[in-house]
């Protein structure tokens, strides 16, 4: 097993508790990579939070302004994503262990569109974000540990996302190997191929 | 090996295993919050899962399923879901526009800040097969819906995940799997915590 993989394999288990809330199935990184339309790194730059048309869900909305684009596709500098959860003049709903998405995060996100409408979500809730950070001098990616429900650290005063519960010994990928896995994916790569190819 | 070799490793091994069981327990959902009283009544929306193949799609396998917890009171209900109103209800046929993909179902919770629980719902992905304790014909590839709705209604009375393997709110669930329908001490415990 090859370093990579081991990294992968220590994200993955990382990501396992928080990614499973509600109940979801875990799905293999290259089907995630593969589904998302656009797979971007940005910065969350504002956020808010409204009723749907009916007044049944609360959707946080969340504009991207977007640094890299990953993959073969290429959008716009700002996208706006919309996730089920927030709070309205007092009232806050939450969907038990999906993801969050908070105002000043730096975040790798994999997207798709709604069913229902022109903004995207995160494609398979928790896996498809991940937060950045500077690890020796250079970006690497973690697991969000936060879902919504879960344990904030100041709950009840927001998310400080710059003090959260990332230690140094959390699982973390080097941002340009999670590029490298994202291009072999959509390009339908397997892990043997790559092995293959690296002899 | 050496008796103290012998001693050290099974001094390690009393350390870890106390450590480690003092990092597993349940969670309480953040902020920590309750229905107002109790029993919770969970009704369970009486138009089944297509799926589940015995009698009336899951329904009446889910009213009984639940009550397990104890602080729960449920029956059928023809009411749909209306979601930011109590009170909290099953949904079986539908992933009420929340839970796609790899999700096989959500619950939805709504609070205002006094920390005392407003609504829940729970919604299921019909995009997946399921099967109940009342089905006569096994399980093949499917997902047990008592044991899931079980999970589900954890969160809905305040609960969050354990990471006590075996226990109903361990986070993941793998087919054919029924073991969620029976609560373990840890699930018990962040129960009596709560209520």
């Amino acid at each position: 097993m090859n370093r990579r993989s081991l990294i992968l394999g220590s994200l993955l288990l990382a990501l396992a508790i928080p990614m499973a809330a509600s109940q979801f199935l875990e799905l293999p990184f290259d089907q995630v990579a593969r589904e998302a339309q656009f797979i971007v790194r940005g910065n969350i730059v504002q956020t808010w939070s409204a009723w749907d048309d009916q007044h049944e869900v609360i959707y946080t909305y969340a504009t991207v302004r977007v640094q890299r684009y990953f993959g073969e596709a290429t959008g716009p500098d700002t996208l706006v994503v919309r996730e089920v959860g927030g709070t309205v003049e007092g009232y806050t709903q939450e969907a038990i262990g999906f993801p969050m998405v908070r105002n000043g995060e730096d975040v790798v996100l994999f997207l798709s569109r709604w069913d229902d409408g022109a903004d995207f979500r995160i494609h398979a809730f928790n896996q498809g974000k991940y937060l950045v950070r500077q690890r020796g001098g250079k970006e690497v990616v973690v697991s969000d540990p936060v879902t919504q429900g879960a344990e904030r650290l100041d709950a009840g005063h927001g998310f400080d996302v710059r003090s959260n519960a990332i230690s140094a010994i959390t699982p973390a990928l080097g941002i340009d190997e999670l590029s490298d896995m994202i291009d072999n994916a959509r390009a339908g790569r397997t892990e043997a191929d790559r092995q293959i190819e690296r002899q | 090996m050496k008796k103290q070799t012998i001693l050290a490793l099974t001094v390690a091994t009393i350390l870890v295993a106390v450590c480690a069981d003092s990092a597993m327990a349940y969670t309480l959902l953040s902020p920590r919050r309750t229905w107002a009283s109790t029993p919770i009544n969970v009704p369970v929306y009486n138009q089944g899962n297509s799926s589940i193949t015995d009698g009336d799609g899951g329904v009446t396998a889910v009213v009984g399923a639940i009550r397990a917890w104890g602080v729960v009171n449920s029956s059928s209900t023809s009411q749909a879901a209306v979601r930011g109103t109590a009170p909290a209800t099953i949904t079986l046929n539908s992933n009420g526009h929340i839970c796609n993909g790899s999700c096989l179902a959500a619950t939805l919770t709504g609070y205002y800040s006094g920390n005392t629980i407003y609504d829940a719902d729970v919604y299921t992905n019909t995009k997946y097969k399921f099967y109940s304790s009342r089905e006569a014909d096994g399980c093949s590839g499917e997902y047990d819906i008592d044991g899931i709705m079980v999970h589900e209604v954890g969160h809905v009375i305040g609960l969050g995940h354990s990471t006590v393997a075996g226990a109903t709110m361990y986070p993941s669930v793998s087919a054919c799997n029924a073991g969620n329908r029976t609560l373990e001490a840890d699930d018990i415990a962040g129960k009596n915590d709560l209520y």
